[in-house]
Formats: structure tokens, C-alpha cells, sequence
């Protein structure tokens, strides 16, 4: 019989995590398929290997082969991870993956992590989050002042620079920190994962996205490991890691639309609502100059920023009068 | 297999009576050395970090040195005197208002380990100091420890929704009849018990009471009543005004021990520093539990334990109420082993989704299942809150006290649970 | 070896001292956070993450401390009713089987640990974070070496009880 390849696969995500879960699952059913069974993947889910954002260096070390999980978590390990996830006023999901496979950023990404003898792939994408809930309304950027927000990474560092407030909570104190007044605001996902905490009972203004367009996670493969797999087996993995990432965009997608639906007939209170231009402007102003910063400090994400930024002039033109402007005149026909 | 053998060997060896928390840790090292290799322990540095960043368990520390300032300020004597005298002189008052403060400690956070052991220190030497049935006492504390369990907020709801996709909200707000109930039930066991027993709950002597006449008495009472009012006002009122989150309360409770201690003039640095030094020790016994039982876990997990329970899962039967009586019983033998974090993320997925085929009502099973999971950390040899208790208690207060002394809380824990799946409807569900 | 027991000991009493000074800084950290976010509208990460360091140095170190005290929880049905000497064998063994090799494994990984994070330079992942995380995570192996001086306390005062006559 041929030979079986067994590799374990760390998830930042607890067992059954929706979404970004049953892309996990979905990779390693198609890869067993594929191979003909004889790519065996066993995933272990946070709640056995105990460290969600240990993943990075369980599978560095070779503890674990493969790992899923989400670059930003680790730019306090590898600073020039923080750009490969998604970025406030960035591209869009479908820029994004141009920019990842036609306009460099796969290169680029390969670049940042090799050094850790790791091979990193796109993982699946949320599409565009939501700003979070709100427990009063944001109509001023002296509003953002003494805003108490739970919004962790570089999204909290640009509203710390307009002077509000980023608070770490753990998770589970989020719903009863808001319930209380202790914060006046968070962010989470969207409507496919934000549903089920229940935040709309307590917040019930509900501000679209701005800082997290295209949240893409990421596959992590231990180099050395991938290199003793045959050939046909490495690009059997690589192309259900690919399509299992393709296919976690397109869930979130249909997921999102569902859960609005519901949420918006069973909670017709909440109010959907944009920040104002001004406060945009503002956030934008914020966010250009932590990034010169970070650009001027070192060369490497000097390099990814300038990439993402002439990639974003290049393909938004286009979405403009793509997507955007189709969109856009037929969108009383729609109706 | 190895499993089992595993859970065989650490009974055994506990029962030696070498420190649990080493216990566990040994015999980790030794199935895990043998059973996967040296290689296995390169995940021990993670699971400890991922204890250190877990900062829920902060309320830990800073709830058992509230404990400690308020029994070496003989402030808790005072406090649970005083409590004692709302209920008149009946017997067993002190122990119910025991019960009381543990329903106050639960309602600010959902740690198990820092309400146990801080009721410990604050309520257990006064029953023992007035010749209360050690049983009775122990049992009291255990029970009322582990009610941050099932009154909001907590931790085991929080988990429960997330891994079952129902709203956090909801299952808090319907926790809090269930909670209330068993709050009541435990009361009502006391005052029953002391009853007909009265030398195992006595009420407090006459001598407690006497005093001057005309208003010094009132002021007496006042000056009894002030300090209880005052913690409850620092420790929830910090929650419930958005001060600070639950877990920051615990550093409220602190801070409002010492101001108390500083307002009844009993204040002094060698009080705070012994406090602290006792609340390490304490500490360090509760955390050093949760490493050797984070090795032991990993051990049992990484050598096949979950696919063992999933196993046992399958054979459940495919009817509502079989299925419900069964999962109740399985998940309640588990909880004599194993860890409701544990139980809650294997063990639940594969049962919320069975149960919302046949239409059970999933805020309703959540609720069963934490009320159950609540019983495991009182259930013996692998309760923790047995441990815990233990670890705080003085000498003459032996495992056997505290094993016999839970029982007829487990009793009455399971007839509460029982009423909620005979009578939904009371409770509020469907 | 009295003498060589007492330098263990002392050690693990210093321990004592640093973790109950520790304690103290806790609560004044969480307090103080409390209070500037809720009274003065200002909070800082660093602070923030500083609770946890410090909530969590004080308990690892704290395990040291407390087997040299006594303070850590037996299951006591049968032991309470063995000899001195019995208990001592119990204690000396489990020492050296049990305590002793896991603490060795502990420093074993959690040097790597630890050496990842300083060869990284690795910061708090959140920005106004903590810099320097490699410090905190050497406090796994110091707590499993501190542990080690206090399990080796610990033995040579079991051993003694078993096989010095009169103590
Ligand atoms: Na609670
Ligand atoms: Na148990």
C-alpha cells in the first residue's frame, strides 16, 4: 500500500469555531480526498494544545507541522507579520487576493516568514468587519476623546493617537464590561460571528467598517516538514489550503447576509450607521502617520507598505468602475 | 486506555498523600515520557503561559487577600456575626450567611477557586470557632464557593454560549432563578438541619448580644451591619456602576478590606504584610494545582482521551428524554474526572446539536448542563473545590470532613437540576 | 546537612518576601488602573499588561515558597494516620520521582522558551504595550529552578527525619 503521511495541525480557534474552523476542516477533508487518503491532517484545536496564539512557535519548533491562524497576532514577535492579515482603509477582500497572487504580496509575505522556517499561505477572509458596537453615537471626533473601546492591535494604537481609549478585556468580561458602562465600545467581527454574543441587546448602534476590510487568515507550514512530503503530496496541500481559503470568503459572505437577516427582523432596533467624514478623515490622518513611522523605522515594511499602498492606486481605480460603479447604478434596480 | 489507567494511577497516588498538585504533575511525566516521549513537555511552557495570561483568574489572589485582612482584622467575625444577628438568634446563622456572602462573591465574578478559598478563610474558623459540625462547615463553604457557577457572571455560561452558538445575555438572565433557587435550597438544608441537630449548627451565645441600653445597642448594631455594607457596595457596586470589570472588583474588595480595617482602627503594615504573605501561600497551592492539572490533561488528551469520550458519546440513545437523563448522568460522572473546561469543549458539541434536532430548547440544556458542571467541582476524589478548601483549612479539619461534608450539597445541587427538567416552565423556559 | 537544608531554606523565605511584596504591588496596580480609567478618563496598556506580569510572577515563584511551608494540599485520609518516617519516605520519594524531574523538564523547554522570545526581542503584540516579553517568560524556568532549591529543602529534610536517628 502506499505510504500514509500523517501531519498534526495547530488552530488558533476553539473546537467548532464557526467559519474559521470549517475552513480548517474543510482543507484537511479535501487534502485526505485529494491524496487519496494518503494525506492524513489531525487538527487540535485551542482547547487541547492550550495556546491560540502559540502557533506561530509550536509549529516553528516543529511541535506542530501545520498551523492556522492570523498574522497580526504575531507582530509583537515579527513586526512585519502585522501587514498580512488587513489593514485600516486597505484593500478589499477581492483586492487583497489580486495583490496576494498577482501584485507581490505573496513574495513578500514568503520573505517575512521563511525566516522562521515557516511557508505561509492565505487562510480564508471574513471580508469586511464591522467597527464595532456602540453604546452612543460618534458624530464628532472630540466624540472619540475619553471613548473607553475595547479595539485591540494597530486599529486601538490609531484611535489612541485621536484620544480615545483602548481597553484590554478578555473575552469573556466583554459582555458584561458593556452591559455596565466599563467600556462604551468593541469591536468584534460582523453578523456571522457577532450574532450569538448578544452585544446588539446592550449597544444597539451597530458602525460599519473601517479598520479591518479584508480580514485574511493564514495556513503556516513548518519548512523543513513540507520539504519531506513527495512532491505530489506538497501540491496536493497547497491547492486545498487555496481553495480552502477561497471557500471560507465565500461562506463568510453567504453567513454574513444571513445573520444581518436575521438579526435585522428579530432586533429591527439596531441602527446601522457610518462615522462621520470628518472623523474618517481624522482616523485616515492617524493611520498614514503611524505607518510613515513604522515605514521609516525599517526597511522591510517600508517595502510591504509601499507594495500594498501603489497595488491599492492600482487596482481601486479599477474597482471604482468595476464593481463600485455597477454597484452603484444599479442600485435602485436592485431594489 | 491509557486514559484510564492514568486517572486508576493518580487515585492511587493522591491517596499516598504526596501534594495533589505534584501528584498530577508525576504522573503526567511518567505516561507522558512513556507513552509519546520527552518531546511531549515542549508544550509545557505554553500551557503555563496561556495561565498566566488568563487574566480572569486575577480575581483569585485579590479575593483570598480580602479574606485574609478582614479575618486578621477580626473584621469577618464581626461581619458574619452580624449577619448571623439578621436572622435572629437561629441556629446555623452563621452558616447561612456564609451562603450569603458566597452568593456576593458569586455575583462579582465566576471564579470558583478564589470564592472557595476566600470563604474559607473568612467563614470557616468562625463556625469552627463556634462548634459547628466541621462537616456542616466544609460543606457550606464548598457548596457556596462554586455558586459563582451559576450566578451571573460566569465563566462556565460565558463558555457554554460560545460553544453552543446561544446569546450570553440570554443564559445569564436565565441563570438567575435557577441560581436564586439553589441559593434557597441550601438555606433551607441549613436551617432544617440545625434543627433537628442542633449541636451541629448552635446559635450564637447570649453573651454575643448583650450590651448597654438606650441607643448604644443600635449603635452597636449599626457599627455590626456598617462593614457588610460596605463591601457589598465596593465589591458589586463597582460592577454594577461600571467602575470596573468583574475581575478588577476583586481589587475593589481588596482595597475596601483595608479602608474598612483602616475605619475600625485595626489597621497596621504588619497585618497587610502577613495577609500577603498568607495569600501567596494560598495562591501558589491553587495555582500549582492548575499546572499539574494543565500537564495531566495535556497528557491524557494527546495519548487518545478525547476520542475515548467521544466513544462513550455515540452510545446515547436517540429519544428526548433518554437522551436527556443520560447525558445528565454521563456528564456527571465525567465531572467526577475531568475538568468542566474540558467537558464543555468536547463533550458539548457533540450534544448541543443532537439536542436541537429534537427540540430541546438550548438555553434550557445550557442551563442543565452548567448546574451540572457546577456539581463537579464539589464531586470527589477530582472536586477542586475540595482541594482548595483543604488547602486553607486548619489541621484538624481532615479530606474525610470535607469529602463527607459535600454530599448532601451534590443532593441538593441534583434536586435542583432535577426540578428544572420536570419543571421548565417555573424556571421560565419554553 | 542541617546546614545545607537551612541555606535551601532561607531561599525559599527570601522567595516568600519577593512574592508577598509582589502581592501588595498587585493590588495597587489593578487599583490604580481602576481608577485612572474610571476617574481620570486615562489607561495605558503597559499597566495593564504590568497586572498580569506581575499577578503571575508572584504566583509561580510563590509555588517555591509554599512547599518550603507546608501550604501545599495533601489528600491526608491515610497519610495522616503514617509514622513520621513513612512520611517522610513518601515525601522524599515523590520528591525525587515526581517533583524534581518535572521541574527539570519545566527549565529543560522553558529555557527555549524563553531564548525564542529574547532572540526575537520580542514586545507586547499590543501598541503602548510591555517591551522585553522574554522577562516574563523566564519566569517559568526561574519558578521550576526556584522550585528545584525548595524540593532539594524539602528532601534533605525528609531524608534526615528518615536516617539520622534523633531529630
Ligand atoms: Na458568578
Ligand atoms: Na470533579
Amino acid at each position: 500500500a502506499d505510504k500514509v503521511y500523517r501531519l498534526k495541525l495547530a488552530e488558533t480557534w476553539g473546537p467548532n469555531f464557526p467559519v474559521f474552523g470549517d475552513s480548517v476542516k474543510n482543507m484537511v477533508k479535501m487534502a485526505e480526498e485529494m491524496s487519496n487518503g494518503r494525506l492524513k491532517i489531525r487538527v487540535d484545536s485551542a482547547n487541547k494544545h492550550k495556546s491560540p496564539f502559540g502557533v506561530f512557535d509550536m509549529v516553528k519548533i516543529g511541535q506542530y507541522d501545520i498551523g492556522h491562524s492570523a498574522s497580526y497576532y504575531y507582530n509583537g514577535k515579527v513586526p512585519n507579520t502585522l501587514y498580512f492579515t488587513t489593514m485600516p482603509f486597505g484593500m478589499t477582500a477581492s483586492e487583497q487576493y489580486a495583490w496576494f497572487q498577482y501584485g507581490g504580496g505573496q513574495e513578500l509575505m514568503d520573505e517575512v516568514y521563511s525566516a522562521h522556517n515557516l511557508v505561509p499561505f492565505p487562510g480564508g477572509n471574513t471580508g469586511v468587519q464591522m467597527g464595532g458596537w456602540f453604546r452612543k453615537e460618534i458624530n464628532t471626533v472630540e466624540d472619540l476623546k475619553n471613548l473607553k473601546m475595547r479595539i485591540p492591535g494597530f486599529a486601538g494604537e490609531v484611535l489612541a493617537k485621536l484620544g480615545a481609549t483602548p481597553v484590554n478585556i478578555p473575552p469573556g468580561e466583554l459582555y458584561t464590561s458593556l452591559e455596565r458602562n466599563t467600556i462604551d465600545a468593541l469591536e468584534w467581527v460582523g453578523p456571522s460571528l457577532d450574532l450569538r454574543m448578544g452585544f446588539h441587546k446592550i449597544a444597539p448602534i451597530y458602525y460599519m467598517g473601517w479598520h479591518e476590510p479584508a480580514t485574511e487568515l493564514m495556513f503556516i507550514v513548518n519548512k523543513k516538514k513540507l520539504e519531506t512530503l513527495p512532491a505530489d503530496l506538497q501540491a496536493i496541500l497547497k491547492v486545498a489550503m487555496r481553495k480552502a481559503s477561497y471557500d471560507m470568503y465565500v461562506q463568510s459572505y453567504a453567513l454574513s447576509a444571513e445573520n444581518w437577516a436575521v438579526m435585522k427582523t428579530e432586533f429591527p432596533d439596531i441602527q446601522v450607521k457610518t462615522f462621520p467624514p470628518a472623523v474618517l478623515s481624522a482616523m485616515k490622518k492617524a493611520n498614514d502617520e503611524i505607518l510613515e513611522e513604522k515605514a521609516s523605522n525599517d526597511p522591510m515594511a517600508a517595502k510591504i507598505i509601499k507594495s500594498q499602498q501603489d497595488y491599492l492606486k492600482l487596482v481601486r481605480v479599477w474597482t471604482d468602475i468595476s464593481e463600485y460603479g455597477y454597484i452603484k447604478s444599479t442600485k435602485e434596480l436592485a431594489k | 486506555m491509557i486514559g484510564i489507567i492514568m486517572f486508576g494511577v493518580a487515585l492511587v497516588l493522591l491517596l499516598t498523600g504526596f501534594p495533589v498538585a505534584f501528584v498530577f504533575a508525576g504522573v503526567a511525566l511518567i505516561f507522558g515520557v512513556f507513552a509519546e516521549g520527552f518531546e511531549l513537555f515542549a508544550f509545557m511552557p505554553y500551557r503555563i503561559m496561556s495561565i498566566m495570561e488568563n487574566s480572569i483568574m486575577m480575581a483569585v489572589p485579590m479575593f483570598i487577600f480580602m479574606g485574609n485582612v478582614l479575618q486578621k482584622t477580626k473584621l469577618a467575625e464581626q461581619l458574619l456575626e452580624a449577619m448571623g444577628q439578621l436572622f435572629g438568634r437561629v441556629r446555623g446563622g452563621v452558616a447561612v450567611s456564609t451562603i450569603l456572602v458566597g452568593c456576593l462573591l458569586a455575583a462579582s465574578t465566576g471564579v470558583v477557586g478564589a470564592s472557595v478559598v476566600a470563604m474559607g478563610v473568612i467563614s470557616l474558623p468562625v463556625m469552627l470557632k463556634y462548634n459547628y459540625d466541621k462537616k456542616l462547615a466544609t460543606g457550606v463553604i464548598c457548596a457556596s464557593g462554586t455558586l459563582g457557577q451559576i450566578i451571573p457572571p460566569s465563566i462556565i455560561l460565558i463558555i457554554l454560549g460560545d460553544v453552543m452558538g446561544v446569546p450570553v445575555g440570554d443564559l445569564f438572565r436565565a441563570a438567575v432563578l435557577p441560581g436564586a433557587i439553589l441559593v434557597g435550597a441550601f438555606i433551607l438544608y441549613v436551617l432544617i438541619y440545625a434543627y433537628f441537630k442542633p449541636e451541629a449548627a448552635p446559635a450564637l451565645p447570649e453573651s454575643e448580644f448583650s450590651g448597654p441600653g438606650g441607643f448604644a445597642p443600635y449603635l452597636v448594631a449599626f457599627k455590626a451591619i456598617a462593614p457588610p455594607l460596605v463591601l457589598i457596595f465596593s465589591v458589586l457596586g463597582s460592577i454594577f456602576y461600571g467602575i470596573a470589570t468583574p475581575t478588577e472588583s476583586s481589587a475593589i474588595g481588596g482595597a475596601g478590606a483595608i479602608l474598612l480595617a483602616l475605619l475600625y482602627k485595626q489597621c497596621s503594615w504588619k497585618i497587610l504584610w502577613e495577609s500577603s504573605i498568607e495569600t501567596v501561600k494560598v495562591t501558589a497551592m491553587v495555582f500549582a494545582i492548575f499546572i499539574g492539572a494543565t500537564a495531566f490533561s495535556m497528557v491524557f488528551s494527546y495519548t487518545g482521551g478525547e476520542e475515548l469520550i467521544e466513544e462513550l458519546m455515540f452510545s446515547l440513545p436517540g429519544e428526548k428524554w433518554g437522551f436527556l437523563i443520560i447525558t445528565m448522568l454521563v456528564i456527571l460522572v465525567l465531572g467526577f474526572f475531568i475538568d468542566f473546561v474540558e467537558i464543555s469543549f468536547i463533550v458539548v458539541p457533540m450534544l448541543y446539536p443532537i439536542a436541537e434536532m429534537m427540540g430541546i430548547d438550548l438555553t434550557w440544556f445550557a442551563i442543565l448542563i452548567a448546574m451540572n458542571l457546577q456539581t463537579s467541582f464539589l464531586t470527589p476524589p477530582f472536586g477542586f473545590s475540595l482541594f482548595y478548601l483543604k488547602g486553607v483549612a486548619p489541621p484538624e479539619v481532615k479530606t474525610m470532613d470535607i469529602y463527607k461534608g459535600v454530599i448532601p450539597f451534590i443532593g441538593l445541587q441534583l434536586l435542583v437540576l432535577a426540578s428544572i427538567v420536570v419543571f421548565p416552565g417555573f424556571y421560565g423556559f419554553e | 546537612m542541617e546546614s545545607l537544608q537551612n541555606v535551601f531554606d532561607r531561599f525559599s523565605d527570601v522567595i516568600g518576601k519577593i512574592t508577598a511584596t509582589l502581592m501588595i504591588l498587585l493590588l495597587i496596580n489593578v487599583f490604580y488602573d481602576v481608577v485612572a480609567r474610571y476617574f481620570f478618563k486615562s489607561s495605558s496598556i503597559a499597566f495593564q499588561e504590568l497586572e498580569w506580569h506581575i499577578f503571575a510572577s508572584m504566583f509561580l515563584l510563590g509555588i517555591a515558597y509554599t512547599l518550603k511551608e507546608e501550604g501545599h494540599v495533601r489528600v491526608d485520609i491515610l497519610y495522616e494516620k503514617l509514622s513520621d518516617k513513612n512520611k517522610a519516605w513518601i515525601n522524599s520519594l515523590g520528591c525525587i520521582f515526581f517533583l524534581l524531574p518535572f521541574c527539570g523538564l519545566v527549565i529543560w523547554y522553558g529555557y527555549d522558551f524563553t531564548l525564542e522570545s529574547y532572540s526575537l526581542n520580542e514586545v507586547s503584540g499590543d501598541p503602548g504595550g510591555l517591551s522585553h516579553r522574554w522577562l516574563i517568560k523566564a519566569m517559568i524556568p526561574l519558578s521550576a529552578l526556584a522550585l528545584i532549591f525548595s524540593g532539594l529543602g524539602m528532601l534533605i529534610k525528609n531524608l534526615r527525619c528518615i536516617f539520622e536517628k534523633d531529630i
